[in-house]
């Protein structure tokens, strides 16, 4: 018989294994867990850029979402907490030909990595920031952190969520950051498109993903398996490209609005101004 | 306007999952989002006790189109889609 020829498909789910350390799997993430899915996304979309592996570094900081770092079969770095970003900027500036993609949490990107992350997105570096969102600590057992919505239960907000969480995408866009979207783990194709385009772009580029965390925190609000939670993601988004602060704003267990909100091209990035400085410095 | 005849159907595409069952941790979005259903929980246990999917025998909705969904779904890399000709 005929070696049949492989489809597309089938080869790029042959590529994934290979960026995957297989030998690491089964992966830590708990049955469920939406981190994998973004994994996946962000693979096939790396696959389909045609782009050279041997020229990709992941960094992520701490927490269930950094240990991504430990499964790409790609240079990769797990930092410390909250620095996946200064890692990133210092590997950019070192080696500006590397694709740099800082793949991390909620709690380590905003709130102990919060600093680092205004800076380097007011500054442009170029850097593709895959930041996931569960709305908690996932990996310290389920603490509340600065995206979890008002009024959600986590073990450290008994009683709800007294606190007001940060709207990501509205964030980044009064920085200047020139590539902002939002997706949930139910977006799998748009999600993938999304990290295909990104790669392409060049400076800040920041992709917020709203996942699930079954085992802390949808426990905790009303969702007590995983397919809760992915139910919740498919009957509660809608596509707005053109959302406006307000509507970007995620409230507990309400609607979800995503999309590309910003997609501008031809923005300096800091390597580009940087080389521009030492090109008039030298003269 | 458009000839008729460039609109043909879709080919009709049939696959087969293929399941890494020891990767598996059992969330079950495959089963859940298949269009075509043809997956059902499996009765045995993996290695790390969880119930992976198995193919249905006679699946309600008649076979696997090889859409690759529930490859995207899998948060644990233990599924793949083979298309058969
Ligand atoms: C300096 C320091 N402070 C606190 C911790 C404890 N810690 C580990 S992970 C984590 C939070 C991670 O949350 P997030 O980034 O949202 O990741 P998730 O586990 O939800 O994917 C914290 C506070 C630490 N490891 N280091
Ligand atoms: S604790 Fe939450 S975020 Fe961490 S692996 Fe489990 S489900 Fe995922
Ligand atoms: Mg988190």
């Amino acid at each position: 018989m005929s070696e049949k020829k492989k489809t597309t498909m089938e080869i790029l789910r042959e590529k994934v294994e290979e960026l995957l350390r297989t030998d690491r799997l089964p992966h830590v993430w708990c049955p469920g867990c939406g981190i994998g899915i973004v994994l996946n996304a962000f693979l096939r979309a790396f696959i389909r850029a045609k782009m050279d592996p041997n020229k990709l570094v992941v960094v992520s900081g701490i927490g269930c979402t950094g240990r991504t770092a430990g499964y790409v079969n790609v240079d990769s770095f797990h930092t410390t907490h909250g620095r996946a970003i200064p890692f990133a900027t210092g590997i950019k500036f070192a080696r500006p030909e590397l694709n740099v993609v800082v793949f991390s949490g909620d709690g380590d990107l905003f709130a102990i990595g919060g600093n680092h992350f205004i800076n380097a997105a007011r500054r442009n570096h170029d850097i593709l920031v895959i930041a996931v969102n569960n709305f908690t600590y996932g990996m310290t057992g389920g603490q509340h952190g600065p995206t979890t919505p008002t009024g959600a239960y986590t073990t450290t907000t008994p009683y709800g969520n007294p606190d007001r969480p940060f709207n990501i995408p509205h964030l980044a866009i009064s920085l200047g950051v020139p590539y902002v979207a939002r997706w949930t783990t139910y977006h799998l194709m748009q999600l993938q498109n999304s990290i295909y385009t990104a790669l392409h772009r060049k400076g800040f580029r920041v992709i917020e993903i709203i996942s699930q965390c079954p085992t802390v925190y949808g426990r905790r609000n009303e969702m007590k398996n995983p397919l809760d939670m992915m139910e919740y993601f498919r009957k509660f988004s809608i596509r707005k490209d053109d959302a406006t602060a307000e509507e970007m704003e995620l409230t507990y267990n309400g609607k979800i609005v995503v999309g590309v909100f910003r997609d501008v091209q031809g923005i300096p990035t800091y390597e580009e101004r940087y080389e521009e400085l030492l090109r008039r410095a030298q003269k | 306007m458009k000839k008729l005849a460039e609109n043909k159907p879709p080919p009709k595409k049939r696959g087969t999952v293929k399941i890494i069952e020891e990767r598996c941790k059992g969330c079950w979005y495959c089963i859940s989002y298949c269009p075509t259903k043809v997956l059902v929980v499996s009765p045995k246990l993996n290695e790390k006790g969880y119930h992976p999917p198995e193919l249905k025998e006679d699946p309600p909705n008649k076979v696997c189109i090889a859409c690759h969904l529930c490859e995207l779904f899998c948060p644990d890399f233990a599924l793949i889609v083979e298309e058969i000709k």
